[in-house]
């Protein structure tokens, strides 16, 4: 969801933009799109769908996870010349890190997730449960990388509450710039520029 | 009723085939980044 914003975020400002300068706003050539949907199947099958998620054992589904984001990171190194891709593949690169740490799930801690989910619903997790989509419940002594966990959150009071790593960040970052520059590199932007003024 | 299929049949004609690359990138992107994310909401996450 929050992910999702930053994408309509940056197609607001990349249309608003584009509109002033009089030019129209492309949809960032991406190279070899197919690779993603290719990448998220195992997610969707082993964290996303209900009918398929109950069944999947933990490892599986951790091995799924794995193997997609490294997926992933194959599709950004095709299309590392496009800007804002080397921010999605830092971020990507940083959750694959604590997720691979971490057994394949990425952690959270009890602390945090109070702030998500109910009392009373967190007190029915133990230490390493599932916990959501993609997280597990690990006390901070016993999380690797911790730094690059799900530790964010918003102020209190904020109408959404979610808990976010610092790979999600930079994702978040990363779509917003592709979407606002089209994926064009600032040198390219510049021979543009240089072209209109001749 | 027979102006709006006429009216149907233009607007599927005029899709062409960079509408769907453009369809495509789109969701190439959306499922990059749900793929690629891990936030937590709390949603879906149910007594044990």
């Amino acid at each position: 969801m929050i992910l999702l914003v930053a994408i309509l975020a940056g197609l607001a400002v990349g249309l608003f933009i584009a509109r002033l300068k009089k030019r129209p706003w492309t949809v960032p050539p991406l190279h070899k799109p197919w690779l993603v949907i290719i990448a998220f199947l195992p997610q969707f099958f082993t964290l996303y769908l209900p009918g398929t998620r109950t069944w999947v054992k933990d490892d599986l589904a951790a091995a799924g996870l794995i193997v997609s984001l490294a997926l992933l990171l194959v599709f950004c190194w095709f299309n590392r010349r496009l800007s804002g891709v080397w921010l999605l593949a830092l971020g990507l690169a940083c959750n694959l890190l604590v997720i691979a740490a971490n057994g394949g799930f990425m952690p959270i801690s009890p602390q945090t997730a109070s702030r998500i989910v109910l009392p009373e619903i967190l007190a029915t997790y133990g230490n390493g449960d599932r916990f959501g989509t993609k997280d597990i419940l690990l006390p901070p002594e016993q999380t690797r990388l911790i730094w690059l966990s799900d530790l964010f959150l918003p102020p209190k009071g904020f109408p959404y509450q979610v808990a976010f790593s610092p790979g999600d960040v930079f994702v978040a970052a990363g779509a917003f710039w592709l979407m606002l520059t089209q994926g064009k590199t600032l040198k390219a932007t510049k021979i543009r520029m240089v072209k209109d003024r001749e | 009723m027979k102006n709006q299929i006429s009216k149907l049949f233009v607007f599927t004609t005029k899709i062409n085939r960079q509408h769907i690359q453009v369809a495509f990138a789109f969701l190439a992107l959306v499922l990059f980044v749900l793929g690629a994310g891990a936030p937590d909401d709390g949603g879906g996450v149910l007594p044990r």
